[in-house]
């Protein structure tokens, strides 16, 4: 008897306790329901925790939205659940994806409204030469449009051991400039047997061919790289490109240049300090200042100097931040968009985005806002990137490129590159096979669009 | 007299039988017949413009040179995994039949690694044997042996053999276990007391009494090799280097997710499917017909 007393009491008391949390959680949305903007992001760790914040922080500055920001798995996994969602006509609102899946997006018209007609619509300013040129470049149209919104840029620098290099001789204030001094470097490094390695590179096809081209300002593919549309072809099997593949073939016997894997797992060469120098993104910087145990120093992408005019400018990585188009979409979803994406670019975000990650302030604002709160001069070296970015010669081809299935033929450079690298071919053979085998790729997408 | 348990009830089995029938439909059929509808058409990613082709994509995938490099790749990769996962699952369910005192903690602690899902098998030994930060790389290395499975592409493939046969001697450990306590002592006892020595009380009892499960296990184990070791590919090497652990089932992965080839990807996996249809029916035809059924 005393224990079903008991037992009433708790379950009375439970019930009331629920339906008190219940009746608070419900009460904001029962005062107005807002309007949900769903956005996916392919960011994890600190950076995800990040952005997701800044969705909580625009929740609370107005009471007409609500944004919910979700992690759908990595670029590839996320892609691949956007597009079952779009083909189900239920699409994220906004959808973060990375540089490589561009041209899938832009070239499937009517998948996406450019960010550009997005503001206009909501009605609210929106000046595309806010951001920085090479972002604008690579996401923009010829009229100056934007199709979908820089966000989270990032751009390949040089991290090098000044320790190490101390050790082997050489002077950690002068890094390498040119690729010759980086061969020289890399040499007396192994000779003076100061790391265990000269340099290493993540992100290979990003770094090696993306990168390399742009720095000096060849051409990738035809069509203006692939802007002016799905016929476009590929043209990297020339002599500059065959001499970069050759020089880490050559270089790799005395482990003048030591191979890591394809994306980011070269890193823990350079941090474990087992390799001297490090060709990485910018946005690598937070792991290796976690885990490093050597002074850094940054420094800039090398160049061949025989090429004429060479350095300019490096080319963008990251992801830009993408509008869906749905049919059952309404006006007041779009303006939420539209809201939501002007907080994300606004200076007091971009510059806490650019100051915690180690992605770059996308707009020259926030990059002037940084500058003048003496951001860079006290962190010496994190202006590096931005700097390769905006102050080097611009050229025709530093604007990135737009191809579809580039996340496919960046793994046949991949395939292709290891391939010579484990002596199977030439390089010359390796940028041919790359050629053919990128080119069969474009054709099966400009079949699948048209 | 004949006891025959009859259940009156006209609708109670298909009412029970339904939540099960449901979920194979939605979750099996159903993505297998849009895999099969996708096999004959071009679509671009977001299905804006989708077009029916006939057998262009068969057409495609069987005159790929690089297929056919997969496709033996595939073979020598599943033929590895599958005896690499028999042989030591045999041994260790022999030993532990002979044991006489804590079998089930011997068991237990050889029945885990099945438990692990194929994902975080992989990246357990990608960890040992990362050339970077792996301890057995290290070691091998201190040995003067040169590991590299970055760039080494049997290094590569060695390793995600090593990782995928690990995970199913578990699974296949057990039924060994079960089939060796089935036999009858008294059979061995009298080949023992005749003269028979050990290996030949294997060879001429052991074994035959165990073929039913050696070719369920051969069955099940090319299976699992064909199509449950994408996790571990995935996660050890992605395929790489070159394409030196790409097999059939992840190059469906990349051509259908990464180079959004979708109806190429459809063709390959109904490929993939009547080929180990294919296998599985030989190895009933051919196979079963040696099996020893008491």
């Amino acid at each position: 008897m005393a224990l079903k007393k008991t037992l009433l009491a708790y379950t009375l008391a439970f019930a009331a306790a629920t339906s008190a949390v219940v009746a608070h959680a419900q009460a904001p949305a029962a005062a107005q329901p807002r309007t949900e903007i769903q956005m996916w992001m392919g960011l994890t760790g600190v950076n995800g925790e990040l952005l997701s914040r800044f969705g909580e922080d625009f929740n609370r500055s107005q009471n007409e939205y609500r944004v919910v920001v979700s992690f759908r798995g990595q670029y590839p996994e996320q892609r691949a659940a956007a597009m079952a969602a779009f083909r189900a006509g239920n699409p994220p609102h906004i959808m973060q994806m990375f540089d490589a899946g561009s041209g899938d997006m832009i070239q499937s018209r009517g998948a996406i409204i450019p960010v550009s007609q997005v503001f206009q619509r909501a009605g609210i300013a929106f000046n595309p030469a806010d951001f920085i040129a090479p972002a604008r470049g690579y996401y923009g149209l010829p009229n100056g449009e934007l199709l979908s919104m820089p966000f989270n840029v990032s751009t390949a620098v040089l991290f090098y051991n000044r320790d190490a290099f101390t050790r082997a001789g050489l002077d950690p204030n002068r890094p390498p400039r040119t690729w010759p001094e980086m061969i020289a470097a890399a040499k007396q490094i192994r000779e003076r047997n100061a790391a265990e390695c000269g340099f290493t590179t993540t992100w290979l096809a990003w770094i090696m061919l993306e990168q390399f081209n742009a720095r000096h300002n060849q051409q990738i593919g035809t069509l203006d790289n692939g802007r002016g549309g799905a016929a476009s072809e590929l043209t990297v099997n020339n002599a500059l490109n065959q001499r970069m593949v050759q020089t880490l073939i050559d270089l790799q016997p005395t482990r003048a240049f030591s191979y890591g894997g394809r994306s980011n797992d070269a890193a823990a060469k350079f941090i474990s300090g087992q390799c001297a120098m490090l060709l990485q993104s910018s946005g690598g910087l937070a792991a290796i200042q976690r885990d490093g145990r050597f002074a850094l120093g940054t420094a800039q992408l090398p160049h061949w100097p025989d090429v004429q005019g060479a350095p300019f400018a490096t080319t963008i990585g990251g992801a830009s931040l993408w509008v869906f188009n749905a049919p059952n979409r309404t006006q007041q979803e779009m303006r939420g968009i539209a809201m939501f994406l002007d907080f994300l670019r606004s200076d007091r975000v971009m510059t806490e985005w650019a100051r915690t990650t180690g992605f770059l302030p996308a707009t020259y604002s926030s990059f002037r806002a940084m500058q003048q709160a003496g951001f860079f001069t006290q962190n010496p070296g994190r202006d590096v990137p931005i700097l390769s970015l905006i102050e080097a010669r611009q050229g025709q081809f530093t604007q990135g490129y737009r191809f579809g299935r580039w996340t496919e033929i960046r793994n046949i450079y991949y395939e292709e590159v290891e391939r010579a690298l484990q002596g199977r071919q030439t390089a010359a053979q390796a940028l041919r096979n790359f050629e053919r085998r990128g080119n069969a790729q474009l054709r099966a997408f400009e079949r699948s669009v048209n | 007299m004949q006891r025959k348990v009859i259940f009156p009830n006209r609708w109670l089995p298909y009412a029970l039988l339904a939540p099960q029938l449901v979920v194979t439909l939605i979750f099996f059929i159903w993505p297998s017949l849009q895999a099969l509808l996708m096999a004959f058409q071009e679509q671009d990613p977001f299905g804006l413009s989708v077009r029916f082709v006939w057998f262009d994509n068969f057409v495609m995938v069987l005159t790929d040179p690089e297929y056919y490099n997969t496709l033996v790749r595939t073979l020598v990769f599943s033929t590895a995994v599958t005896l690499l996962a028999m042989v030591p699952a045999l041994l260790l369910a022999l030993a532990a039949d002979a044991l006489l005192r804590a079998r089930s903690a011997y068991t237990t602690a050889l029945m885990i690694p099945y438990a692990i899902a194929p994902a975080i098998a992989g990246v357990l030994w990608l960890f040992m044997f990362n050339p970077a930060i792996g301890v057995v790389a290290y070691t091998l290395q201190v040995l003067g042996l040169d590991w590299n499975p970055t760039l080494d592409g049997n290094d590569a493939m060695l390793l995600v053999i090593m990782a995928s046969a690990w995970k199913q001697v578990a699974y296949n450990f057990l039924f060994f276990l079960a089939g060796l306590q089935s036999i009858p002592r008294s059979l061995l006892e009298a080949a023992a007391i005749d003269g028979a020595g050990p290996w030949r009380r294997f060879r001429t009892i052991v074994f035959p009494l165990l073929s039913p499960t050696t070719f369920f296990l051969l069955v099940v184990g090319l299976v699992y090799a064909f199509f449950d070791t994408f996790g571990v590919i995935h996660a050890v090497t992605a395929g790489g280097p070159a394409t030196d652990t790409t097999t059939l089932v992840y190059k469906v992965y990349t051509d259908g997710m990464i180079a959004l080839d979708l109806g190429g990807s459809a063709a390959q996996s109904v490929l993939l499917m009547l080929m180990v249809i294919g296998l599985t029916t030989l190895q009933f035809r051919f196979l079963e017909r040696r099996v020893h059924y008491s």
